[in-house]
């Protein structure tokens, strides 16, 4: 049973911040609502204050230029991220992770803000952002300020989000020359939350042949979304071959920090990262050589 | 706890409603409206019996609070049909025998028509993708995939 | 080739159809009556507990509640569909003294609203005195275990025993022994309409009451039984029913306490489950732990085997027993074993009772045999074809003691899935065919309920429109059976199906029918509306022949609203000319007809069996063990098809329920509480899963069934999780013999068969 609450309804972010700090200790925001709604009615959730922020003008925007990259608003929904045009050309990695996120119905009314603030370390947009190096910004009354996304996780669905601060939007900047960002999860359903999944980015040198930089970001393998650092650094410096590919993996799987649940053993978990990282650090190499 | 007014479309009709904000839109559809061809069979937004069209996309009526509809068009099953005559694809579904107890066939088609509406000519890959937010535990789908399919090819195209 | 009939085995729209896609069609979760009130049940968190003490005043005073119930308002019935013997009624239903699974029903409130009535459940105070749980069988068994009923030691419920043949001796001549262990899981039935009704008790003494039912008769009659009223004081409304598949025939906690509360304060009350009460606390497949033991000969012909079951019985009898039966006898399916002997257990546990799910113990009992059967093939060099055709049923055949097989189409079906495995040619890497035989009843021979009705019963009236009124008891839950019964009715008297106008779900008005259960509809309600409207067609050739007045050898017949001479079709009259004249000719009553069915001197199980073979083609991801379908082919005798629109949406929605049986669906729990209570965490096959789906249909004549038919739904549940079994053996080498096939479980095999290879 959903409890009752008061319900504020915002147009601006200006109102929104305002309505924000009037009722600091006692609100939730709702964009979608799509996991929120779940928790309200489970009664895990309970908040005296509604803050809808769905309705506000200028949020749900996609904006793509070659000087600052990609800046998508938080309550732009899934769906619009799937079939922007610009995100086609500019980021195809993203429409893949979208058409597989979730239902069309719910695509169509849950937002990229949403699932960030969700802050489930099963959702897709979290790795994939981060391997496309992506910042968020937020903002309270008082401030904006932006955070590199990988800090915007803390733990089990926690975030960086103070109270009374709102997310504005997510930023990834334009990729380098020769980077190719792919993205797998791994679930025997189709579109349901991945048992795990491995986003991978990897920026080769101008001839195609040595690996630059890497991410290798790993999802619900880890209290938050999280970089396989040492498996990314394995590969700086390196050309590629099936050993190499196979230690990465590896490293990688170790890196993982995943829970056993009614889905998974903790220890299929880690096979699953370890085949999906070798799987999708290949995958981007390969794009990679072939990429502008 | 205030109560909201809420002005909604629904079926080409506007309303003025008085409800509880934490109200969901299903609620309001099949409670308040008496429009019970939109069903509800999980508490989790998984199984998409509630589906409907919102603006003319579909959404999971459970999963939107009906607050969050101020100003919306909704769409349900009740006005697929025009009077006795029955859309392309509820004509297709009867033909096919794309349900059996009936229960997820409102939102199936309301999926359907919005796929249909986006994407004239589905894959068969689409069309599973399309309806894959809708649950059936009777039919095992193909017939409903079938179903769209006839439509896609324009054989319901003379009958509208 | 000329057809024979004129409506059966023609593609006709399901006559509930216009109203299912508009939305029109009014299920019980849609009913609202004036002054209705809204009902809650609160449940046990406990597997094993003794109330102490139910403090009900805080609810009670709760502003909008209307009131309280507990075990303390009940007469204390204890209730079963086992009523024949009283120890297998073991079930209250609004616990009294004892709570023994969690989700067990203690208390009900009713309330203006659901809300109002969710928030006094929280104000009910139950004082439980915890005891130790027992939660699996094999534990449950032991000695010294917690008991869950005083009656039952060593929380034995049911046995079971089948033996034929000389089994030892079968053995001693066998060149080939083996024997497996498996594990069945459980599954739930997602029904997508969840259990509820709506109580509506009227000073008058009667109580209405609308409910989601596979049988609105059994409702009526066990309702009556804990209520202390007259069965007929009862009407039980079920017009539509959003699915069943085995949940929805026993009484349940939503029908008896809206009951209660509605007798209590005379104001309709309703009660719907939400999907985690469906999950946590209806019913559910039985889990199996299986040893099964066979003895071939070198060429593969079977000798002798020998099966043990214990099953995961749960805190009740519920319809176990018949699983219990029921997987025994389907063990040996559908093949000639010279001799066999099964012993069968169900052990009650602190776990939400198990009950009957489509395949009704068959589906388990398939997937152990079939995936064993391949097993032996392999060892022996023998094709998977071969081994089951030197060894199937044949029509003719008398399985000893308790069937005999009439129709049987499984050497076709074997042809054709050859044929289909064939077309299939070289399969790529990591992929696999796996093939199942099975067979089904037809309708269940059983009376442990104990009616003394007919087992089904039809009333026909023919007006003078010649417009057909059709009584029936059969329940609809969305297989069809409404318009199987309309066409059986409409071919019989030769009009069409739109003439017939149905009337059903309803127990004021419709003659009784068991229900939809155990595959009977079609055999059993289609034979009573077969006779009945034969019946009302003699009436009205009466007056035909009397009207046309041919030589008497002629003989005449009613076809596409037409009556005419058989041997001279062009001669004849409008059906509704002589329908009108032998109205008027019967001093003005309409034509009534009635028929009846109840098998009799058919076996101990069913007058008529199914048959089919299905193959799975399946791909295995080595790195992950992931499955998917690709393809999924039956040839399948069902005797003559009467709807086959009906016959393969069956089909198809078997295959998917039954491959979610076989790899994506369980039911994991934790001391007795089911991890899973959820459609998110409870993985159901959707359309993107779904493999393509070939038909082949084998037609036999079933001399039991009406028009030669039998039984075409949910004997198409078994095959599926054997075949895919076997699928993944022949991908990649491992069986798996625990359900469900997961990948996990698939690449732990991997790795182990890898490690066996590497030493």
């Amino acid at each position: 049973m959903i409890r009752d609450f008061n319900y504020l309804r915002a147009s601006t972010v200006k109102e929104a911040l305002d309505l924000l700090e009037q009722h600091k200790d006692d609100y939730k925001i709702i964009c979608g609502g799509q996991s929120l709604l779940i928790l309200m009615r489970q009664g895990l959730v309970a908040p005296e204050y509604l803050i809808d922020i769905k309705n506000i003008k200028g949020l749900n925007t996609i904006n793509f230029d070659r000087k600052n990259g990609l800046r998508i608003g938080a309550t732009t929904t899934h769906r619009a991220v799937e079939k922007s045009p610009l995100i086609k050309k500019h980021y195809s990695v993203l429409l893949d992770m979208e058409e597989n996120l979730a239902s069309i119905q719910t695509r169509n009314w849950g937002t990229v803000g949403g699932n960030l603030a969700h802050g489930d370390p099963a959702g897709d947009p979290g790795p994939v952002f981060i391997a496309l190096n992506a910042a968020v910004k937020m903002a309270n009354k008082e401030r904006e300020r932006t955070l590199p996304l990988e800090e915007f996780f803390i733990d089990y669905f926690e975030t960086a989000l103070e109270e009374g601060e709102l997310l504005l939007e997510v930023q990834m900047p334009i990729p380098p020359p020769k980077t190719a960002t792919v993205y797998e999860k791994f679930n025997i359903i189709k579109n349901e939350l991945g048992i795990v999944s491995v986003a991978a980015s990897i920026t080769l040198d101008e001839n195609g042949l040595s690996c630059k930089d890497a991410r290798v970001v790993l999802g619900a393998a880890a209290p938050t979304p999280k970089r396989a650092k040492k498996a990314e650094q394995m590969l700086v410096g390196q050309t590629l071959d099936e050993k190499l590919l196979d230690k990465v993996s590896e490293k990688a799987s170790q890196e993982a920090d995943p829970i056993a649940d009614i889905h998974a053993t903790e220890a299929y978990r880690r096979s699953m990262v370890k085949a999906l990282a070798g799987k999708m650090v290949k995958k981007a190499w390969e794009q990679a050589k072939t990429s502008a | 706890m205030k109560k909201t007014l809420l002005n909604i479309t629904v079926n080409d009709e506007t309303f003025e409603l008085y409800i509880k904000p934490k109200k969901l839109l299903v609620e309001v559809l099949r409670d308040e409206l008496g429009l019970t061809g939109t069903k509800r069979g999980c508490n989790t937004g998984a199984c998409g019996a509630c589906t409907v069209l919102l603006n003319g996309v579909t959404v999971k009526s459970c999963s939107v609070l009906a607050v969050q509809a101020e100003g919306a068009e909704v769409t349900t099953v009740e006005h697929l049909a025009d009077g006795a005559k029955l859309s392309a694809l509820q004509l297709s579904f009867l033909d096919q025998g794309a349900y059996q107890c009936g229960f997820c066939t409102s939102g199936m088609l309301m999926s359907a028509t919005a796929l249909l509406n986006e994407e004239p000519k589905p894959t068969r890959e689409d069309i599973k993708e399309g309806i894959h937010g809708n649950i059936c535990r009777c039919t095992g789908y193909n017939s409903i995939i079938r179903a769209i399919e006839a439509v896609a090819e324009g054989k319901y195209r003379e009958k509208r | 080739m000329k057809k024979k009939y004129t409506v059966i085995d023609t593609p006709v729209h399901n006559i509930d159809g216009i109203a299912k896609v508009t939305g029109r069609a009014k299920y019980t979760f849609d009913v609202t009556l004036p002054n209705m009130l809204h009902g809650k049940i609160l449940r046990s968190p406990h597997p094993h507990a003794k109330i102490l003490n139910i403090d009900t005043s805080k609810a009670e005073a709760l502003n909008g509640v209307k009131a309280v119930v507990t075990g303390k308002d009940t007469l204390g019935v204890k209730q079963g569909i086992w009523r024949r013997y009283k120890e297998l009624c073991d079930e209250e239903i609004l616990a009294r003294s004892k709570v023994r699974y969690i989700g067990e029903p203690v208390a009900a409130v009713a309330a203006v609203d659901e809300d109002t009535a969710e928030e006094a459940l929280d104000l009910i105070e139950v004082e439980y005195e915890l005891l130790q749980g027992v939660f699996e069988p094999l534990e449950a068994i032991k000695e010294g275990a917690p008991q869950l009923h005083e009656h039952a030691e060593r929380n034995i419920n049911v046995t079971r025993h089948i033996e034929w043949g000389d089994v030892e001796k079968g053995f001693k001549k066998a060149d080939y022994v083996r024997e497996d262990w498996f594990r069945c899981s459980s599954q739930a039935h997602v029904c997508m309409e969840t259990h509820g009704a709506v109580a509506s008790f009227i000073p008058e003494g009667k109580l209405t009451v609308w409910t989601s039912t596979q049988s609105h008769y059994y409702i009526q009659v066990l309702l009556a039984g804990v209520l202390d009223l007259k069965e007929n004081d009862i009407r039980v409304i079920s017009r539509y029913t959003g699915g069943g598949f085995g949940s929805k025939f026993e009484l349940d906690s939503a029908q008896f306490c809206s009951s209660l509360l509605s007798m209590k304060l005379c104001k309709p009350v309703k009660i719907i489950l939400t999907r985690e009460e469906e999950f946590m606390a209806t019913k559910r497949r039985t889990p199996m732990f299986y040893y099964v033991r066979a003895g071939v000969k070198k060429d593969g012909t079977f000798l002798a085997k020998e099966a043990r079951v214990f099953t995961e019985g749960g805190a009740y009898t519920a319809m176990g027993a018949t699983a219990l039966y029921l997987t025994g006898f389907f063990q040996t399916f559908p093949y000639v074993w010279p001799s066999y002997r099964y012993d069968g257990y169900r052990v009650y546990t602190n776990t939400a009772p198990t009950s009957a799910m489509r395949g009704f113990g068959a589906p388990q009992a398939t997937f152990t045999a079939e995936t064993q059967i391949d097993l032996i093939a392999d060892e022996l060099g023998i094709d998977p074809i071969e081994i089951r055709r030197k060894n199937g049923m044949y029509p003719g055949y008398e399985v000893p003691g308790q069937a005999y097989i009439q129709s049987c189409g499984l050497s076709q079906c074997l042809d054709k899935i050859e044929d289909w495995v064939k077309s299939r040619g070289k399969l790529p890497p990591n992929r696999g065919i796996g093939i199942a035989a099975y067979g089904f009843m037809s309708g269940g021979i059983f009376n442990w309920f104990d009616t003394p009705y007919a087992f089904s019963s039809a009333l026909v009236q023919v007006n003078i429109d010649g417009k057909v009124d059709l009584y029936i008891g059969s329940q609809d839950m969305g297989q069809g059976s409404n318009t199987t019964m309309a066409m059986i009715c409409a071919e019989e008297l030769g009009v069409h199906v739109e003439d017939i106008r149905l009337h059903m779900g309803d127990t004021d008005k419709c003659p009784v029918d068991l229900g939809a259960w155990g595959s009977r509809e079609t055999l059993m309600q289609g034979n009573a509306v077969k006779r009945a409207a034969a019946e009302a067609k003699r009436q009205i050739m009466e007056f035909a022949v009397a009207k046309m007045a041919p030589n008497i050898v002629y003989d005449l017949d009613i076809k596409d609203r037409w009556v005419h001479l058989i041997a001279r079709p062009e001669r004849g009259l409008s059906y509704y000319d002589v329908v009108k004249e032998a109205i008027r000719g019967k001093d003005g009553q309409p034509i009534i007809a009635r028929g009846h069915y109840t098998p009799h001197r058919k076996g101990m199980i069913s007058p008529a069996y199914s048959f089919g073979v299905q193959a799975v083609e399946a791909e295995v991801e080595p790195e992950t063990g992931k499955i998917t379908l690709k393809h999924c082919a039956t040839a399948h005798d069902c005797g003559q098809v009467i709807n086959p629109l009906g016959v393969k949406g069956q089909l198809e929605g078997a295959i998917a329920m039954a491959a979610g049986y076989g790899f994506t669906e369980d039911l994991p729990m934790d001391e007795g509480k089911i991890l899973n209570p959820n459609l998110v965490d409870y993985k159901l096959l959707r359309a993107t899963e779904m493999p393509e789906t070939e038909v082949v249909e084998v037609e036999t004549y079933e001399p039991e069934g009406p028009f030669g038919a039998k039984e075409a739904g949910e004997g198409l549940t078994n095959p599926t999780a054997g075949a895919l079994s076997n699928a993944v053996y022949h991908a990649t080498g491992v069986s798996i013999k625990d359900l469900p096939i997961t990948p996990e479980k698939v690449l732990e095999a991997l790795r182990e068969k890898n490690e066996k290879k590497e030493k």
